[in-house]
């Protein structure tokens, strides 16, 4: 009895721990904010959830979800955001239109993953290799231009790209949309979240019950069978950088509606590390063939409620947040590997001393 | 003189009893086959031997010593070697380092002393009567002598009692023997084997003694000399086994194959027609070109000359090109080639299927897919719970007959089977060639590709020989047996005539 539900417990965790370390970091959140004697109340949650880290981070991390799945990776996100953001803006500040302004940040991004995949896929080389070269040459690229391009352009005279506040538009996609919020009664949660939203059940439908979703797990499971299948796996590899590069787009968007600028020597640094730890504690094997995209979501929150805990801890500093979400990344693929050897370890020694009792 | 003796053995995994009260005894000097179809309880039994997992209950003597909880270290300190069925060598290092691994013959400044490392190598395969040069990397060794590199690596490691599994699954007639060859010597040296086979010719070519287990018991041991393959086989299968008779003469149809001068990497200059309903088999040494041929008929490996075509059309370019012109193949060492290991078994199944249909309907319908699967699971009779358990909760033989419901699926009239009763035990391959009979009594053409004669008798209307990349002699069903196609697979008959 006891043992069976143990059991039950064990296959529970295994399949939904990203659940159960989204709950644990949160009454974390809630104790802090308790113990600096302020209620914990749903505004403290609304507030991670319209974060930049959830809703940017989080869109990204849907596409390296995919990525990881092919077994792949791709080190360029953050660098291809940099460069996205820095064409949404400046193609905003020189049309003023909204759809414009969309179209060239999917056109952008799905060119940066473009470029990626076909690397990757029909010049053979390792994605961990091309995607390093791409991280490097992307945000370089930006960063050279972004000085010598009319500030009339680019939307600031620093080294930066900014939403100009004078365009029409402007006040729509800064204000309304990008730190914006949706009012349920009491409580209101931030537009941007919905996207990510929206994109998230997107995907999920796609990685579940579509044949394309199939077989992006069957290639990242075992390449020679899905081909052997009739799988064609070299456009497989490449659609997914695609779809990473598509939503980098999307979160370029975000970018520039919640933040309204982007600046090329330090926007997005990281990341691509962010994305990847989210698709991690999502519970998506970093061998590939394995992972529910559901969990990504979960994923997504989990890290930046790590900062809004150290954030609201007094006397601690902002600059060791990436310690203590180090730690956490390390603990939960600790439990997650190791937990089933120590089990395993454990029962067989008792067998042991049972056997040997006789 | 005995060397090991393992008794009452008893071993449950959960609920599910793996052995119940079973016994073995190894005599010093023999060489001893443990049978049985899969599931039986040999691999579980040789993972308590060589304290992998502990008995539940039960006694092991080694050598006089009695070993109540055995560990790997200490099982292969008294000198009990597990020669896996998955090579274990390094493919990067050297024949004679691969031998030295982990006790390496270090010079003064602890680095490793090749030199010496080579010269007791030479020494070993000289007393051994192994040809090979230790120097040579691994990765360039053929898989027999693969096979015989982990045998003198248990050896030099003053191993008593190796346990083989299944060694010969991967090696040529020619290399078998070979390998049979040693292994009698080191008999002869006083070397004990367990020998683990699925394979009746094998096991009594090169056995002393036997020990049968079905289902997690004991059934029978003795001397080899004193039984015979009916009587060995209806002790793994249980009821009697009746070397039945499944081939059945049928109408053939038109010609809808046709190869001409089809040339590719590892076969040149093919041609041969197959008619409607017909089954073929390709055979022939291992490297013969056979596999070869199929795999670029079925558009997996490029074709550089001649032409193939089928129901009239000739086929080239991608694998799915190829499946929409209804040619199917069922590859070779299903582990790597046809499972997908973290799909259930009802996505293994639907896979191939959709990339036929997805340009037309992207979405998977559940309801439609069920239906389909349960359509082949029935007349294919698939032993399998819950179509979204795992697929490696089935056995060899169900997961095989998984992958032939993933090709009838997409209804192709020609079904290319490379080795399609690879691991897969008695029962189950006897089912699997009824299979094949049933499909090309509805027509389908098939192409069995197999290393195995009696497979061939069993279900083949014409036998292909190949023996360097070309035909050498097709046979009609009634002239083909061990001696003919053995004199032309290993093209004894160029020999002879040559003599004349």
């Amino acid at each position: 009895m006891n043992n069976s539900f143990g059991k039950r417990l064990g296959r529970v965790w295994s399949q939904y721990s990203y659940i159960f370390v989204l709950l644990i970091i949160m009454i974390g959140y809630a104790f802090t904010i308790q113990s600096n004697g302020n209620t914990f109340k749903f505004s403290h949650i609304a507030a991670v959830l319209g974060s930049q880290n959830t809703c940017i981070v989080g869109t990204i991390a849907l596409g390296m979800a995919f990525v990881i799945i092919t077994g792949q990776i791709d080190l360029s996100v953050g660098s291809s955001l940099v460069l996205c953001t820095g064409v949404t803006i400046m193609v905003f500040n020189m049309t003023d239109s909204i759809l414009l302004m969309i179209l060239a940040a999917l056109v952008t991004g799905a060119l940066c993953g473009l470029i990626n995949g076909l690397l990757v896929g029909l010049g053979k080389m390792p994605p961990f290799v091309v995607t390093l070269g791409t991280m490097l040459i992307y945000r370089s690229l930006t960063l050279s231009v972004v000085r010598k391009i009319d500030p009339a352009i680019s939307g600031s005279s620093s080294s930066q790209f900014a939403m100009i506040s004078k365009k029409v538009n402007y006040n729509f996609l800064r204000m309304k949309f990008g730190t914006g919020k949706l009012k349920f009664g009491s409580f209101s949660i931030p537009y941007i979240f919905f996207v990510f939203l929206i994109v998230a059940i997107l995907l999920i439908i796609v990685s579940r019950k579509t044949k394309y979703g199939k077989s992006v797990y069957a290639v990242g499971s075992n390449e020679k069978s899905a081909r052997l299948a009739g799988i064609n796996v070299t456009w497989v590899k490449i659609s997914v950088f695609v779809l990473t590069g598509v939503l980098v787009g999307i979160a370029s968007i975000l970018q520039a509606c919640k933040i309204g600028n982007v600046t090329p020597a330090s926007s997005g640094q990281s990341y691509e590390m962010y994305a990847i730890a989210s698709v991690v504690l999502a519970g998506v094997s970093m061998a590939g063939g394995k992972g529910n995209m559901l969990g990504v979501i979960f994923g997504a929150l989990s890290y930046p409620t790590i900062n809004f805990i150290i954030v609201s801890i007094p006397g601690l500093s902002v600059d060791i947040q990436d310690t203590f979400q180090g730690l956490v990344l390390i603990i939960v693929i600790l439990i997650q590997t190791a937990g089933p050897a120590i089990k395993e370890s454990f029962q067989r020694s008792r067998k042991r001393r049972l056997a040997s009792a006789k | 003189m005995t060397i090991l003796e393992m008794n009452n053995i008893s071993k449950a995994f959960g609920g599910a009893i793996a052995l119940s009260n079973v016994h073995i005894s190894v005599e010093k000097g023999e060489i001893h086959a443990l049978l049985g179809e899969n599931g039986a309880g040999k691999s579980t039994l040789m993972n308590i031997l060589t304290g992998v997992i502990p008995a539940d209950e039960g006694s092991i003597t080694f050598l006089g010593k009695e070993y109540p909880n055995p560990t790997i270290q200490q099982m292969e300190a008294a000198g009990i070697a597990f020669v896996h069925q998955e090579l274990n060598v390094i493919n990067d290092l050297s024949v004679s380092d691969n031998i030295f691994l982990c006790r390496e013959i270090k010079t003064g400044l602890g680095l490793i002393d090749h030199k010496e490392q080579l010269k007791r190598t030479r020494q070993l395969f000289d007393d051994l009567g192994v040809d090979m040069d230790p120097s040579v990397m691994v990765s360039e060794l053929k898989t027999s002598e693969k096979q015989l590199l982990e045998i003198c690596r248990a050896l030099y490691a003053d191993a008593q009692l190796l346990i083989l599994d299944e060694p010969t699954t991967s090696l040529s007639n020619n290399e078998i023997d070979h390998l049979f060859g040693i292994l009698r010597k080191l008999r002869d040296q006083g070397k004990s084997f367990i020998f683990i086979s699925h394979k009746m010719p094998e096991v009594f070519a090169i056995s002393d003694r036997y020990t049968v287990f079905r289902n997690g018991q004991f059934v029978a041991s003795g001397n080899i000399s004193d039984t015979n393959p009916h009587e060995i086989t209806s002790y793994m299968v249980g009821k009697q086994y009746a070397d039945e008779k499944v081939y059945e003469p049928r109408p053939l149809g038109d010609v809808i194959v046709k190869l001409d001068g089809f040339t590719g990497k590892g076969f040149e200059d093919i041609s041969l027609e197959v008619r409607r309903g017909e089954i073929v088999a390709f055979t022939g040494l291992a490297g013969c070109g056979a596999s070869e041929l199929m795999q670029t008929m079925f558009g997996a490996l490029p074709s550089t000359g001649g032409s193939f075509s089928v129901n009239g059309k000739l086929l080239e370019g991608s694998i799915v090109s190829f499946m929409k012109n209804s040619v199917a193949m069922l590859p070779s060492n299903r582990k790597e080639n046809s499972v997908v290991p973290d799909m259930s078994i009802m996505e293994n199944f639907y896979l191939a299927e959709h990339e036929i249909s997805k340009r037309k309907k992207p979405f998977i319908n559940m309801k439609e897919e069920l239906a389909r699967y349960s359509a082949q699971k029935e007349s294919l009779r698939i032993k399998a719970g819950d179509p979204s358990e795992s697929i490696s909760s089935l056995s060899g033989g169900n997961q095989q007959k998984v992958f032939l419901a993933r090709w009838l699926n997409i209804g192709a009239d020609l079904l290319l089977f490379d080795n399609p009763t690879q691991g897969v035990d008695v029962g189950a391959k006897e089912e699997i060639y009824k299979l094949i009979l049933s499909f090309a009594q509805e027509g389908k053409t098939v192409i069995i590709n197999t290393l195995e004669i009696p497979e061939i008798q069993k279900v083949a209307d014409r036998c292909v020989v190949f023996y360097e990349g070309r035909i050498v002699k097709i046979f009609e069903h009634n002239e083909v047996n061990e001696h003919n196609v053995m004199m032309y697979s290993t093209n004894a008959i160029e020999t002879i005539r040559e003599a004349q």
